[in-house]
């Protein structure tokens, strides 16, 4: 198909505002998925993403609309996450678009999250259509909602379709809006191939796939391609295209998205955001990079059974082709043995990857505090940067420590504005400013320590606004702060992964607050267990897990021996699951249920 | 040498705390005592049994819900079909107020020596948080009245960590009923077993029971006191006066075979090769149905190999005071424990648990507190 007659787009919107739900729509309407065929919300294929209601990855789907020219158009659907935590996914998916529907609920209006994906667009130079969606909802407000757009990201919305997905309501009109105003691709079929490498995802059966957008010339199969990062070579041996479901196809030309496979046989052989080229005719320059993604968050993962080790790395292997945004290496606990120190965009993409390596890779892991990354300067003058609390230096060695700071900014109705300044008060923010946008909105901006939020601070924000408030944030620069490094120990012996940085004003009620919840969670065992919070040798809190009395069946008899026996065994398969730490064995979910605890 | 278990599965009311095998008395309790010595009969020639047979134990439920005739007829088809010892010791349970003076008397007459009664606390409000349905009362008559009857072997069950029950209650109830001289005492400490009432209850923290510490310090406190009154304790839960240790259940904890009779009962004995163990089904009308075909109402058997075999000596012996005798355990395995489980043996001795004599394998009493730990270690 010609260039003209192809349209790649994105749909921008907020959790919740009827993204997936108007591609759905779309889908039928084109008749890419029969309707009785349409399983709720296709394009959110992970489990975790059904269940969550968020996109996490970026999928895309082919579909053939007919205009009312009769002229049969070719549109790339490229679905993206509505997460602050992803922006890097976002800025792939738009990389491969010329255009993006916007999607703002009737009832709602628009959102922090998605002003920010809004603005990635237009920096991308993408044409941003205004949707209007949940028009049939009693509370829609449309004519107020446009007014915002227009007000507030300076898009003309006036003529903005009023929809609504669910019911199929004006559906039809978005899809002329796209051939309309979405520019055709404009590259050259005739020049050096060019791919943009948008995501990647590893199938068991056919390897790892690389989803691309050709910007020139064509890839098909047998070709030899070169990734121009790596200077790897590659035989492509099939593409295809989605619709959803893979479908091979016999080549995949300029202005086309699709997928390549081709006999890569590492997972670090492709790299997201890297152009592929012809080995024969390969192109001079590689397509303008992508944003380099730096994590905010680490923490360390262990298989909460040690032996799982080589399948905890085989997984996280097979994850980061399919994330790029994560990143690990191999770690070493006292407490958890061998392990892996992960980077992420920030704690929900922790809690996904964690969530997604337990479920598809049916692995039980422990996680450890999470940090973020600290600039420590020495009294020789040497700066280092820490990820683990475990590695900062001795304190006699540090002359100053700084901690990331954050622009937060938080939408609200009004009525909630007083507990949120408390809770940014409380996680030592500094207020900068607040704004009507309008009558029931307000936007505050904070500047605050990362290390506050990435504990519960979305959590204790939702539940502090009836879940209304929005919360978005960028990293802003490094500050000097009072940092101290917070170590527990188990009847004296140091733990060394449940160490965590924090400011010297919340090193006691968090102290406090942890010891307080192991003393909970360990279980009693032969001799008394003194938990201790320390900062630098100084016992600073102090509980006591009481010695066990008994342990012991009161009763077996004749018919009990049985199951009195498999008692014995569950027994003894929790001590399996125990990780020992001095003297004291520790169940491994005793290190999770103190992760969000944030004094 | 095999023991003999009945078990009668039926009760006036299930108490809040059990999770044996009891039914409501119903329609089928006419019909069960005929299936009971139906199955005893076909067992002879089809189970594995080596003679004699030197305990009874009618067991439940409550076995006295059934009439003291159909009690005394299934005792005298065990007593036509297996070779029975003469000084045989022949339990059976008994709840307080289930028996009067005669009944207990044509017990006692039919062959009956050691009766069990089931107190569990001397206060009739714990009696009642528990779904007790006697008083305290009704024990003490029924206790004279066994004594009339000619019981001079006589247990009482009692229990701590009940619902509000204090240090003081535990040994006032242990005082109150040593006083009354039983030969035997059980004292138990409460199990909240999941699926029981009384477990739902503590979950929605409508009951409260005593912490774990109160628990093992009224443990503590009754077993010191109970030696005081001249009790030997012999098994974790078990005291009596010297002599009076009940043989049949020292069998189960000295892992000698036993053939379990009545339905949910559960056997145990040498097969041809390896060790069994076999349970009948749980339900009564298949129980009877079964026999009235005259065929066995077994559920499930279980083939113990020698090393889990060996686990089992040592988790059943290791209950004993005395411990597990030290010839018997090599003769059986031809090894030492040290030779069977090296490991858990430095393990145990590590801890200091071991109180071995020229003779037997056994543990500390602080061993004992902690059988479980040092169980896990065998495994």
């Amino acid at each position: 198909m010609d260039q003209s007659h192809i349209r790649n787009f994105c749909i921008i919107a907020h959790i919740d505002h009827g993204k997936s739900t108007l591609a759905d729509r779309m889908m039928e309407l084109t008749d890419t998925v029969a309707k009785r065929d349409m399983e709720a919300q296709l394009l959110d294929s992970m489990d975790i993403e059904r269940e969550r209601g968020i996109t996490i990855k970026a999928s895309a789907v082919r579909m053939f609309y007919t205009a009312e020219d009769g002229q049969q158009y070719m549109f790339n659907l490229i679905d993206t996450p509505g997460h602050v935590d992803f922006t890097y996914e976002v800025s792939r998916a738009l990389k491969a678009c010329e255009g993006a529907v916007l999607v703002v609920d009737a009832t709602q209006g628009i959102e922090a999250q998605t002003l920010a994906n809004v603005y990635l667009a237009i920096d991308n130079d993408l044409e941003v259509l205004p949707v209007i969606n949940k028009v049939d909802l009693p509370s829609a407000e449309p004519e107020r909602v446009v007014q915002e757009i227009e007000d507030v990201i300076g898009l003309p919305a006036e003529d903005a379709p009023r929809v609504s997905a669910k019911t199929g309501l004006h559906v039809e009109e978005v899809l002329a809006r796209i051939v309309d105003q979405v520019p055709p691709p404009s590259g050259d079929e005739t020049a050096p191939t060019k791919a943009l490498i948008f995501d990647c995802l590893y199938d068991n059966y056919k390897g790892a796939l690389s989803y691309v957008r050709v910007f020139d010339g064509c890839i098909k199969p047998g070709m030899r391609i070169k990734s121009m990062a790596t200077g790897h070579e590659f035989d492509v041996t099939e593409v295809g295209v989605f619709t959803p479901q893979w479908k091979t196809v016999d080549a995949l030309s300029a202005g086309e998205v699709g997928y390549v496979a081709a006999s890569i046989k590492s997972v670090e052989e492709t790299k997201v955001g890297d152009t592929l080229t012809d080995v024969d005719n390969p192109a001079k320059e590689p397509l303008p990079g992508y944003m380099k993604v730096n994590p905010m968050v680490y923490c360390g993962i262990y298989p909460a059974d040690g032996s799982h080790y080589g399948d905890l790395m085989e997984a996280l292997d097979k994850l980061k082709l399919n994330d790029a945004s994560l990143s690990y290496e191999k770690e070493t606990s006292a407490a958890l043995g061998y392990g892996f120190r992960c980077g992420f965009l920030g704690l929900l993409h922790m809690e996904i990857i964690t969530e997604r390596l337990e479920r598809e890779f049916d692995l039980d892991l422990v996680t450890t505090s999470p940090s973020v990354v600290y600039r420590v300067k020495l009294m020789s003058g040497e700066t280092v940067v820490i990820d683990n609390p475990a590695n900062l230096p001795d304190p006699s060695e540090i002359e100053y420590m700084e901690e990331p700071m954050v622009q937060a900014s938080i939408m609200t109705p009004p009525d909630y504005v007083g507990p949120i300044m408390e809770l940014c008060q409380n996680n030592r923010g500094i207020f900068e400013h607040m704004d009507y946008i309008e009558k029931d909105r307000v936007k505050i901006l904070y500047t605050l320590p990362l290390n506050e939020i990435i504990y519960d601070f979305f959590d204790s924000l939702k539940s502090r606004s009836k879940g209304y408030a929005s919360f978005d944030y960028e990293l802003k620069e490094y500050q000097k702060s009072d940092l101290v490094r917070l170590d527990f120990l188990l009847n004296g012996d140091m733990c060394d992964a449940l160490s965590t940085i924090v400011h010297k004003d919340r090193a006691y009620p968090k102290g406090r607050a942890v010891c307080e919840k192991l003393k909970d969670v360990i279980p009693r065992q032969q001799f008394e267990i003194p938990v201790q919070a320390a900062i630098g040798g100084k016992i600073i809190a102090r509980e006591t897990v009481k010695a066990v009395r008994k342990d012991v069946l009161a009763k077996c008899y004749g018919g009990d021996i049985s199951r009195k026996k498999k008692l014995l065994e569950k027994q003894k398969e929790g001590k399996k699951r125990m990780r020992q730490v001095g003297t004291v064995a520790v169940p491994s979910d005793a290190f999770m249920s103190v992760l969000r605890i944030n004094g | 040498m095999t023991g003999i278990y009945v078990h009668i599965p039926y009760c006036v009311r299930k108490c809040a705390y059990c999770d044996f095998c009891s039914v409501p008395r119903d329609d089928t309790m006419g019909a069960y005592p005929a299936a009971l010595s139906r199955e005893i009969e076909l067992s002879r020639d089809r189970l594995p049994y080596e003679g004699p047979v030197p305990s009874i134990f009618f067991g439940g439920g409550t076995p006295t819900v059934l009439s003291a005739e159909a009690l005394s007829g299934v005792l005298d088809t065990i007593r036509r079909t297996y070779d029975l010892l003469p000084e045989a010791e022949i339990s059976i349970e008994c709840n307080p107020g289930m028996a009067d003076f005669q009944k207990l008397k044509r017990l006692r007459e039919a062959g009956f020596n050691r009766l069990s009664l089931g107190l569990q606390a001397t206060e009739n409000s714990l009696l009642q948080s528990i779904g007790r349905i006697h008083t305290f009362e009704q024990f003490l008559s029924t206790y004279q009245a066994a004594r009339e009857a000619g019981f001079h072997n006589i247990n009482v069950d009692l229990m701590h960590g009940l619902p509000g029950q204090t240090q003081q209650m535990y040994l006032k109830s242990l005082e109150t009923v040593c006083d009354l001289e039983p030969e035997h005492i059980s004292a138990y400490a409460l199990i909240l077993e999941e699926g029981t009432p009384l477990y739902e209850q503590v979950q929605m923290g409508r009951t409260i029971l005593p912490d774990e510490d109160a628990v093992a310090d009224m443990e503590d406190a009754g077993m010191a006191y109970l030696t005081w009154r001249g009790f030997e304790r012999y098994e974790v839960s078990n005291f009596a006066k010297p002599g009076y240790a009940c043989r049949h259940n020292l069998s189960y904890w000295d892992h000698a075979p036993y053939l379990g009779f009545g339905v949910a009962a559960h056997s145990s004995a040498k097969g041809k090769g390896e060790w069994l163990r076999w349970s009948n089904t749980e339900s009564i009308p298949s129980y009877i149905k079964k026999l009235q075909k005259d065929k066995l109402p077994r559920q499930e058997t279980l083939h113990i190999d020698k090393k889990e075999e060996a686990f089992e000596v040592v988790m059943l012996g290791l209950r004993k005071v005395a411990g597990i005798p030290k010839n018997a355990f090599i003769d059986r395995f031809g090894l030492t424990m040290e030779q069977a489980f090296p490991e858990a043996y430095v393990e145990i001795q590590c801890h200091g648990w071991w109180a071995d004599t020229d003779t037997h394998y056994r543990l500390t009493p602080k061993g004992m507190d902690y059988l479980n730990t040092a169980l896990c270690y065998f495994r």
